[in-house]
């Protein structure tokens, strides 16, 4: 048996999100069980099933490291600036 | 076709796999391939002033917003891509033959470390409206998708872009005369960027790709960036800007739209260099792209 991630995508403009996952033994029959564990109500109207083995994981530490500090701006000096120069000059 | 604007007008979005109007999926894809465009070449200009930048602060942020803008150019193209009229390679061959088309604002020269603050403000400012406006009601799924990341990071870049004009506002004569001229040089580019009066027929506004007109934007912006720039001690280069008694509302001179439509068959000051060096940029990274397909042939 392998296991297969679910995602769907309701109607409209939401993107595709993980519905959950399913046991099967093979692709054709882990679509029939994913349909009717997740999608027996309309649930969506299109459905992704993905062999858990492959999805490509990153982890908490790999994407924290992805992250730097010099691509956020906090906006304090902008605000800093804005209030200085609204007083002085207008 | 009139069962698919029934569609659109009752707020249907189009996703890639959908049965589609031939006629919107080529007007769709040559939108979001003239975005793809632009993100590259401005990308490629951020590039060049990252070592000129003046200290690692400005030098760091320069260098995420051009990772950002390369960024946006891959998530677009793929999304482009999708759409199944050119392939990735297809749409880059393209651009760089002068095939295809950017937008107005990478067909001059940058001369400064002002004007790039004059981009970061007031092109970045204009880029965002007006991806803004196509976000909101954007017909096409999966480009109102990529949409909401590229805004969100468009915004970081205006606030650097802002933050460093009133630094500017707030320097040394000489910085505020540099300023000034950089000004000078960005602004009609950037009120031009909208484009000129959208058509009554507009088939993008039609399809719900964009949903608001170019002219509404470009008065959005004006009443925006003129008081903010004057707050900063600048002047607007516009001898007939003007605010009108009866509404309060700043009026900008007519625009000559004739000089325009010769930049974006790229026949602008500066599109032959930014071209070129767009094309060196990929002849170089030519090994890169051999190495990656041997690599996937090897694994198959």
């Amino acid at each position: 048996m392998k296991t297969y991630e679910v995602f769907l995508k309701k109607e409209g403009k939401d993107p595709f999100s993980h519905a959950g996952s399913v046991d099967a033994p093979d692709d054709e029959l882990a679509r029939t069980y994913a349909r009717e564990a997740y999608g027996r109500r309309s649930e969506g109207d299109q459905m992704w099933v993905v062999p858990r083995s492959d999805i490509l994981i990153a982890d908490e530490t790999e994407l924290k490291l992805a992250d730097r500090n010099h691509r956020h701006n906090d906006g304090q000096l902008l605000a800093e600036l804005r209030r200085t120069t609204s007083s002085g000059e207008s | 076709m009139d069962e698919f604007e029934a569609f659109l007008d009752a707020g249907g979005i189009v996703e890639p796999n959908d049965d589609i109007p031939e006629r919107y999926r080529h007007a769709v894809f040559r939108f979001i391939e003239l975005h793809a465009n632009s993100e590259y070449m401005g990308g490629l200009t951020e590039r060049d002033w990252i070592p000129k930048a003046p200290g690692m602060h400005r030098k760091l942020t320069a260098l995420a917003k051009s990772q950002d803008e390369i960024g946006h150019a891959h998530l677009l193209y793929m999304v482009a891509a999708d759409l199944e009229v050119k392939t990735r390679e297809e749409m880059m061959v393209d651009l760089l033959e002068g095939r295809t088309h950017f937008h107005n604002v990478f067909h001059y020269r940058v001369h400064s470390w002002a004007d790039q603050i004059a981009v970061a403000y007031l092109v970045d400012g204009a880029a965002l409206a007006s991806q803004q406006a196509v976000f909101k009601n954007c017909s096409y799924g999966p480009y109102k998708r990529i949409l909401r990341r590229v805004i969100a990071e468009e915004g970081f870049h205006m606030r650097n872009g802002e933050e460093m004009v009133l630094l500017m506002a707030h320097g040394t004569n000489t910085q505020h005369e540099m300023m000034q001229e950089a000004i000078n040089r960005w602004w009609l580019p950037a009120v031009q960027l909208f484009g000129p009066d959208s058509r009554p027929d507009d088939e993008l506004l039609r399809w719900h790709i964009k949903s608001e007109r170019n002219e509404d934007l470009r008065d959005r912006y004006v009443q925006k960036f003129v008081p903010q720039l004057l707050n900063g001690g600048f002047t607007i280069p516009d001898p007939g800007l003007r605010k009108d008694p009866d509404d309060g509302k700043w009026k900008i001179s007519e625009i000559d739209w004739e000089p325009l439509k010769k930049t974006m068959r790229n026949g602008g000051p500066d599109s032959a260099r930014r071209i070129a060096d767009a094309r060196s940029a990929w002849e170089n990274a030519d090994w890169v792209r051999t190495a990656l397909d041997a690599a996937a042939k090897a694994h198959t």
